[in-house]
């Protein structure tokens, strides 16, 4: 990494009257990464990409993108620096169809900046998330899998450097669990993006990523490779101990 | 689009005509149609797309015809008018920008509450500076210019209704009334767009107030701060389908005739009417009057007959032994 991160995260804390969601935590991204952040329920993670991705303003903390001072400006001015996001439970635009959708985040965010020719136009995108066959349904009429899938296409729209992706895997089934880990992977190879992945099931996770931030109750205890992680006594205490060792 | 703008200039053309054979009545009855057709289209551009429910008409609507009056004196028909909306746009943006971060109930409680703010404080500026509560209009321009102005107006607003639609400040506004916060995370400065917007339906509403105010000559807060113009603007927007183009524009025909008709002989009658049309509106015809289509009536058919049928099966059953 030379000169600034691409996101950077500076003792950010985010306070709910007397709960602290997240506490104090530091994390820098680096362009082409992909980072799995992992930790129990309750444990900050969507709380902590809400405040990467400017949805909540940080109560105290600093983020920068590639040394731009971000704090406390509205979610476009985010996604307009390419820190792209999806949603845990999706959020499409369920009456418009899966190609307006899309189009969204080509007509704001996306517009002026520059695009690899995979995310050239809205008939590209769809080809690379695999939904070109749905694209004149309406959003709301496709299966939870596939909103999934389009999540991440309207986020890819807006042409980002970086995509945080909140739990695209949960509630899918074991195959096409798989085939998103490998669409997340092409993306990060072949688009040159920074991925911060966050997922329930750890075992999928580790898998994929080639480093892991962990969080509990808000803080966080560990952040390397997954072979160092799981080795760290904190996280096998503070996390599930058996289901993190057999996925190392 | 192009149908749209086919059906705009006929009604229009058919408009332009009245003046020319109709009856003094008629054409004041006319003139109210067209007020209401502007201010709900201008409404339904803003609210209905991005579900802000504002309850404000009547205050930009009471600007528009304070200052339309106060600056008649001084200059020209049009320019007061013009003069007109953009007061009322600057307040919109004031207001806006104090209030469009609240959504719900919350907004459309807080645009009406400074709505009666503004209606009061200009009572008072009356009161205590002018020291008077009306303004006798002494410069009032022809019927005629009167109607054709607010036809003029009544055009503009479906145009640049038509124009929105298809822009993407149009996409940002209907993304607002999807999910605001999902518009946002995809680039939508979502609180430029609501400000813009509230402003655009303002402007509007304070054209529409500039140009009766000479309609009635004499003019006092009470009489163009009724919050009865905004409720009744919201009330036609519902009905017809805030989301549609051109549902307002007929639910403000249907509402003024017969406004001008019941109101006379039976005013509580007219308040009813209204008041049954809106809740049955609301429970089996949320996309409102432009909505229905020949298949609604089908689907209502049905759901009688089901109902029907429920009703009369546990009697079959109790003859049954």
């Amino acid at each position: 990494m030379n000169g600034h991160a691409l996101l950077e995260a500076r003792e950010v804390s985010v306070r709910f009257g007397g709960l602290t969601a997240v506490d104090d935590v530091s994390a820098a991204f680096a362009p082409g990464e992909l980072v799995g952040i992992i930790g129990p329920n309750g444990a900050g993670k969507t709380t902590f990409f809400n405040a990467l991705s400017g949805v909540i303003a940080p109560t105290s903390g600093e983020l920068f993108a590639l040394g731009r001072r971000l704090t406390g400006a509205a979610p476009h001015r985010y996604a307009q620096q390419g820190i792209a996001r999806t949603f845990q439970t999706p959020r499409v635009f369920a009456s418009l169809s899966v190609q307006a959708n899309v189009d969204f985040g080509l007509q704001f965010a996306g517009r002026n900046r520059q695009a690899s020719w995979l995310l050239k136009d809205t008939a590209s995108i769809l080809n690379l998330i695999g939904l070109t066959a749905q694209a004149a349904l309406p959003a709301g009429a496709i299966t939870p899998s596939q909103q999934r899938l389009l999540e991440i296409g309207m986020a890819l729209a807006t042409r980002p450097k970086l995509l945080l992706l909140d739990e695209v895997a949960a509630g899918l089934a074991e195959s096409e669990v798989e085939a998103m880990a490998q669409l997340i992977r092409r993306l990060r190879d072949e688009l040159d993006l920074t991925v911060i992945w966050i997922e329930h099931a750890v075992t999928t996770l580790m898998r994929h990523v080639e480093r892991v931030i962990v969080l509990h109750q808000g803080r966080k205890i560990a952040d390397g490779s997954p072979a160092e992680v799981v080795r760290n006594a904190e996280v096998v205490e503070a996390y599930l101990g058996d289901e993190m060792t057999e996925a190392a | 689009m192009k149908r749209d703008l086919l059906i705009l200039f006929s009604l229009a053309g058919w408009a332009l005509a009245v003046p020319h054979y109709a009856s003094e009545f008629a054409v004041s009855m006319a003139l109210t149609c067209l007020m209401y057709a502007t201010l709900s289209s201008s409404w339904s551009l803003f609210c209905g797309s991005t579900r802000y429910l504002s309850l404000a008409t009547s205050a930009f609507f009471g600007i528009g015809a304070y200052a339309g009056a106060l600056l008649l004196e001084h200059v020209s028909w049009l320019v007061a008018i013009a003069l007109g909306g953009t007061i009322a746009a600057a307040v919109a943006v004031l207001m806006g920008l104090a209030v469009l971060h609240l959504r719900g109930t919350y907004f459309a409680v807080l645009t009406f509450g400074m709505t009666e703010l503004i209606h009061h404080a200009i009572t008072y500026w009356e009161k205590q500076v002018t020291g008077t509560v009306g303004r006798v209009l002494t410069v009032v321009p022809e019927r005629d210019t009167v109607y054709l102005t607010m036809l003029a107006l009544a055009v503009a607003a479906v145009l640049v209704s038509i124009a929105v639609r298809r822009s993407r400040f149009g996409l940002a506004m209907a993304g607002i009334g999807a999910d605001e916060q999902r518009a946002q995370t995809l680039g939508v400065n979502t609180r430029l767009v609501k400000v813009a917007g509230f402003a655009l339906t303002a402007a509007f509403a304070g054209a529409v107030g500039a140009v009766m105010s000479v309609r009635w000559t004499y003019i006092d807060p009470a009489t163009v701060f009724n919050p009865f113009i905004g409720f009744q603007t919201v009330l036609i927007a519902l009905v017809g389908g805030a989301a549609t183009l051109w549902g307002p524009l007929i639910a403000a025909v249907v509402f003024s005739l017969l406004a001008e008709t019941l109101r006379l002989q039976v005013p509580q009658l007219y308040m009813m009417s209204l008041g049954l049309l809106l809740i049955l509106c609301v429970l089996y015809l949320p996309g409102g009057l432009a909505s229905l289509r020949w298949q609604t009536f089908g689907l209502w058919r049905d759901d009688v007959r089901d109902w029907w049928r429920d009703l009369r099966r546990p009697a079959e059953k109790k003859v049954a032994p």
